[in-house]
């Protein structure tokens, strides 16, 4: 019932649309002006409806009608209306999107461990100039370019608008810049590559007074990179008096703590999921 | 004789207001059970209203596959997301596009909806459902693309009078952010139309 109901209202529209009429190009490109022909004549009031745009304004039915390409900038269906004394016309038309020249880039993680794979992930939003997204596939080229080392770059094509790559953090650490490209954009990021977690933990100890010091030698991982200072590093003492772990920061590149020891005890030591070696100490020698 | 009479007289006076009684509490219920039935159809109508139909497509997503909780939000958020679009064009409330929409979608709705305060224009919608497929979920999780293929019934007015009035097929491509609590509209493209 609804749908008769609505085709009968379409057929009056389009019986009264019958006296002026409208002709837009059928399809235009974003940001550029056009011309629409019409027919009949007198007075009329034209409309133009599209995603960002709904405006108003009167003008001499049978004439062209210009439209400024700014009213034409976001791609999508715009609608032409053209109302006279006679009743309203109405055409539809569609606005495509310019030449991809804009690039939205999205890269995660800002820091990672280094010799991590496909830790790295950059997607590239392709766009023309007024934030239209291009839905052709255009090739977009996506470059690595690390502090002191080569480009190295690999092209891919985007799909409905988007491209992505994902890549492996380098084995020294330190920042790297990601590119994408296409067009005239050319959008970087930068990633701090950052120590991986501990390897190799090594604590010593030796007396001060009346307690051990325990300290680390200098915490680095599996590449040789130095751990960042702050990271905690677990120190667990297991003696006469019971069990008992300190959480110190390093400091330097290395964490030490000072324990205080009754009898014999066992020293250990970890940092996240890395444990170190065991040392045996006695109180009082 | 008289008696009977008089007895007969006084049970029909008791009886009368029974009867009164009894006419008025059925037309109470008649009235009652119309007003339920209205008010069962009127809450019908505005569910439809509040809700746009939704149904999420996520068989071809890539490269993250979608979470749970994430495919149960997309379609309420996109659902939502419109239905404060049609109100904020319908009754040129830009305010309304806060809740679900940022970015360049954002600034376009309320672009349009500034320029149809101008120029005395609404617009009206009548929804008539929504097929969303999810086509690229960032490994980052951190952006969805997505493709509408929307049936709308769009009327345009000018003060009161309905200048445009057509029944619609539109597919949107669609690009959603997670917000704190939901996911919004970032980017609705019209990219393709065909009338029914």
């Amino acid at each position: 019932m609804r749908s008769v109901l609505t085709a009968f209202i379409v057929c009056l529209f389009a019986l009264a649309a019958g006296a002026a009429e409208l002709h837009p190009p059928a399809q235009v490109t974003a940001g550029n002006s056009i011309t629409i022909a019409t027919s009949g004549s007198g007075d009329a009031t034209f409309y133009l409806i599209g995603q960002s745009v709904a405006s108003k304004r009167h003008v001499q039915a049978g004439t062209e009608i210009a439209v400024d390409s700014e009213q034409l900038e976001r791609a999508g269906i715009y609608t032409a209306i053209l109302c006279a004394s006679d009743g309203c016309a109405s055409a539809n038309f569609v606005v495509t999107p310019a030449a991809p020249n804009r690039l939205s880039f999205l890269v995660h993680p800002s820091r990672v461990p280094v010799d991590s794979p496909n830790r790295i992930s950059a997607v590239a939003f392709v766009q023309d100039n007024f934030h239209n997204f291009v839905l052709k596939s255009e090739a977009v080229k996506f470059s690595v370019l690390p502090k002191d080392g080569k480009e190295i770059s690999a092209t891919r094509n985007s799909e409905n608008g988007v491209a992505w790559v994902r890549l492996s953090s380098a084995k020294k650490e330190g920042p790297t810049r990601l590119g994408a490209e296409i067009g005239h954009a050319n959008e970087i990021r930068v990633v701090q590559q950052v120590a991986a977690d501990a390897c190799n933990l090594r604590i010593k100890a030796s007396r001060a007074k009346k307690d051990f010091l325990v300290e680390t030698d200098p915490v680095k991982d599996c590449s040789g990179n130095s751990v960042p200072d702050g990271t905690v590093v677990s120190f667990t003492k297991v003696d006469e008096a019971g069990k008992a772990t300190v959480d110190v920061p390093i400091k330097r590149g290395v964490a030490k703590v000072e324990l205080p020891v009754d009898g014999r005890a066992k020293i250990t030591v970890a940092s996240g999921v890395v444990t170190g070696n065991e040392l045996e100490v006695a109180g009082g020698q | 004789m008289m008696r009977k009479i008089l007895t007969a007289e006084f049970a029909e006076k008791t009886r009368r207001p029974r009867r009164m009684g009894l006419r008025y509490s059925s037309i109470l219920a008649l009235l009652a059970a119309l007003a339920c039935v209205v008010l069962v159809r009127e809450l019908r109508v505005l569910a439809k209203e509040n809700a746009p139909r939704v149904q999420l497509h996520a068989d071809n997503l890539g490269p993250r596959s979608i979470e749970d909780l994430t495919s149960k939000s997309i379609p309420r958020d996109y659902a939502l997301a419109w239905q404060t679009m049609e109100q904020a064009l319908e009754e040129n409330r830009p305010g309304l596009l806060d809740g679900y929409f940022t970015g360049i979608a954002k600034q376009d709705l309320t672009q349009r909806v500034h320029s149809q305060i101008k120029s005395g224009l609404h617009t009206r919608y009548q929804d008539g459902g929504h097929k969303l497929e999810a086509i690229f979920y960032s490994p980052a999780g951190d952006v969805m693309e997505l493709r509408d293929r929307a049936k709308l019934d769009i009327e345009i007015m000018d003060g009161g009078k309905v200048i445009y009035q057509e029944p619609v097929s539109i597919e949107y491509t669609v690009t959603m952010t997670p917000g704190a609590d939901r996911w919004l509209v970032r980017e609705l493209q019209a990219s393709g139309g065909v009338k029914p």
